[in-house]
């Protein structure tokens, strides 16, 4: 846009250089969207399916809660995490958990991993021009009793994997569970280099400790992520959750 | 992604073991996401001192070549090779004389000093800011990635033998989630003395 | 060439115009303090240097010696405190030897408000400066841009309200050494749990008149890592190698030479 364009009287934006006096009108402009930080990592197992996040709620550098828990049981075995911008990860929860009810007031039934699954997909992509910003993963069952992860990106795109970290230290713990989980790049010694690692279901103790060892990997080299982790685990029991402090500096 | 530290791509890490270090880097050079090719090392030595640089492919290269003219110059003039604990400092003064200009470039820095044969690696900001390390430095566009499989996966006082397996596991899976390193990597393992120089790749 | 060198600056203001931005250089999201007691002064800091979110250093010093009695915490773009930590240490000694006397704290702070001010708050170096000289102890704070300020107590960096919260509440006049240390490295401590970009380790100096100065590096560690739950060591052989050389690299031969009868062509 010409500087031309705008009438005499108009707003100039100055410095102490004459040659940077540009005359444009000031913007002020209201952003709807923070980053309260936070990690969530979820593994699918053979029969069970862990939804873990860190409990730190913060804003810039400040600690605003060290408990603030973002990992929710949804009800019909989901656990549900939406990390990012807490306001709308909360809003999409509570969004989900509602109509979780009216699923079933209307069809009187659990509803399956697959359903919620897809559901959450509309919820979100329904806000395609205005997204909740967040990082959605959930967890739970399949029909099959096999343990499902899902998960979104904020507009909705999905995808079933077998293990998902994300948030503020996702970078950080993602090539960790490819190493750990799907045994990216190992190879089987006795096989001189021939054979890759054979892939195989890890027991719900080995999938504790990579979680755990992952949130407090990132803890060390993460400013956001810290204070406690608590971990939701879904088996065909029910729902669980342990909690396991973090380094809350 | 216009920035000029992430527009070539690539990553380096250095790892402390038993009387030992390790260094290793990925082997890709490219332009945005355009890959243009799988055979740009980022490890350079100068007598036993080893140099990651990791960043614009253009400053590497020229950073390479001051390099090995300020170590031959320290050679002539002292009549010894030059030791990694003083090589840090003549890459910490090179970097901060640009303070205002800098070279977008994250170096790294293994060896073992020749005299005392301790084991010494350390990193550097852009502006030469060294960070000294008892266990791992990483740097590059998968830094972040290098950060999480080295805090988890490392351990003190590994052999030489086991520091390969953990520094090559931690780089390969680290640059398999960047797209812009990988497309192949170099390890080397430097005990008191010998190096061990391996090649591997995707 | 003396000085710093601007070489690459149009280079990079070219790149720059092309809307290709500036990496950042690590900072010191920090917290420091000084405190004044009676017979001296005490400075100390967190270890926890940043790149953005990440941890770049867990375990940084960001004391700095500029003489033997007289130190310097640092915060802000961490080359610029090492650096013009450096530079001033050296020219103070230089100093000191064509005067024929031991550096003063208020040498120290001028040289650095001074180099500072010339390069008009581009340095981000903040600094509290602190020490003992034959006029007494002294605590001062400096600012990038080269505004100095005195006072018994000070903070500085991210953290430096957190700090100053303690420093508020609990700094008295006539404080004795011990109860200065822990005054510090509380205040260090709010920093450490309260900010995100302060964390690990406490580190302290001691400047006592009539006294070498004494550095407790890592003071305090209240954050020592607890072990893994798993150890991560792969079995030999879980990685693909394409190839493998062996360099001896270490190998100087000496040979005596006879120089007298050594064949010299003319």
């Amino acid at each position: 846009m010409s500087a031309s364009s705008f009438a005499e009287g108009k707003a100039t934006i100055a410095s102490e250089y004459s040659s940077e006096v540009r005359r444009e009108p000031i913007e002020h402009q209201f952003n709807p969207y923070s980053d309260n930080g936070g990690t969530i990592l979820g593994i699918a197992g053979k029969d069970f399916a862990v939804l873990a996040g860190d409990t730190r709620h913060t804003t810039g550098y400040s600690i605003n809660s060290r408990y603030e828990p973002k990992v929710f049981d949804a009800g019909d075995g989901f656990l549900i995490s939406a990390n990012g911008f807490s306001a709308d990860g909360n809003a999409l929860v509570k969004r989900f958990q509602n109509q979780l009810k009216w699923y079933h007031f209307n069809h009187g039934k659990k509803m399956g991993i697959r359903s919620g699954a897809r559901f959450i997909q509309h919820l979100l992509y329904g806000k395609r021009f205005f997204p909740y910003y967040v990082h959605t993963i959930i967890a739970g069952l399949d029909e099959e009793g096999k343990g499902a992860v899902f998960s979104f990106d904020p507009i909705g795109s999905y995808e079933r994997e077998q293990c998902r970290a994300g948030g503020s230290a996702a970078s950080l713990i993602m090539p960790f569970l490819d190493n750990q989980v799907n045994f990216k790049n190992q190879l089987d010694p006795e096989s001189n280099g021939t054979k890759k690692k054979e892939l195989r279901y890890l027991s719900l103790e080995e999938v504790l400790k990579l979680v755990k060892d992952s949130f407090s990997s990132a803890t060390e080299r993460h400013i956001l992520v810290g204070d406690g982790l608590e971990i939701m685990i879904v088996t065909k029991e029910g729902v669980r959750t342990e909690y396991y402090p973090l380094k809350k500096d | 992604m216009s920035d000029p530290s992430s527009i070539n791509g690539g990553s380096a890490v250095a790892m402390m073991g038993k009387d030992c270090v390790a260094i290793a880097c990925d082997l890709r050079l490219g332009s945005q996401s355009l890959g243009l090719a799988n055979n740009f090392e980022k490890i350079f030595n100068f007598g036993h001192v080893f140099l990651g640089l990791a960043g614009l492919a253009t400053d590497v290269t020229t950073l390479s070549e001051i390099f090995r003219m300020k170590t031959n110059l320290y050679k002539m003039k002292e009549e010894r090779l030059i030791e990694p604990e003083s090589f840090a400092n003549l890459v910490s003064s090179t970097l901060y004389e640009r303070r205002f200009g800098p070279y977008f470039v994250s170096p790294i820095v293994a060896g073992i000093n020749s005299k005392t044969d301790k084991p010494f690696i350390c990193g550097f900001d852009l502006i030469g800011c060294i960070d000294y390390a008892k266990d791992f430095i990483v740097a590059g566009t998968s830094s972040d990635q290098l950060f999480g499989m080295c805090e988890s996966l490392y351990e003190p006082n590994l052999e030489p033998e086991d520091l390969f397996e953990t520094i090559s596991q931690a780089l390969l899976s680290a640059t398999d989630r960047d797209a812009l390193s990988g497309w192949g990597a170099v390890v080397y393992i430097i005990t008191k003395d010998k190096v061990l120089f391996l090649i591997y790749f995707f | 060439m003396v000085g710093l060198s601007f070489d690459n600056y149009q280079r990079n203001q070219y790149l720059a115009a092309k809307g290709v931005g500036v990496p950042k250089a690590t900072s010191t999201g920090t917290t420091i303090v000084g405190c004044k007691f009676n017979g001296g002064v005490i400075i100390a800091a967190d270890t926890r240097a940043t790149a953005g979110p990440i941890v770049a250093d867990k375990n940084c010093e960001k004391l700095h010696r500029l003489s033997p009695t007289i130190w310097c915490a640092g915060a802000g773009t961490a080359a610029d405190t090492e650096m013009v930590t450096q530079l001033i240490s050296s020219n103070l000694e230089l100093h000191s030897m064509s005067a024929n006397r031991s550096p003063r704290v208020v040498t120290a702070l001028t040289m650095l408000k001074q180099h500072l001010y010339k390069y008009q708050g581009h340095i981000g170096a903040y600094l509290i400066v602190a020490g003992i000289d034959p006029t007494g102890a002294h605590l001062f704070s400096i600012h990038a841009h080269g505004s100095t300020d005195v006072g018994f107590y000070q903070s500085l960096g991210s953290g430096s309200l957190a700090a100053m919260a303690v420093l508020e509440s609990n700094w008295r006049d006539g404080l004795t050494k011990e109860e200065a240390i822990k005054l510090c490295s509380d205040a260090i401590e709010a920093g450490i749990w309260n900010d995100l970009g302060s964390g690990s380790n406490v580190d302290v100096c001691v400047m006592e008149i009539g006294k070498d100065a004494q550095l407790y590096r890592n003071y305090l560690t209240p954050n020592t890592r607890a072990q893994k739950s798993k150890s991560y060591k792969f079995p030999r052989g879980s990685t693909a190698i394409l190839k493998e050389d062996i360099y001896k690299l270490v190998d100087v031969e000496e040979e005596v030479v006879n120089l007298d009868t050594m064949q010299v062509d003319a």
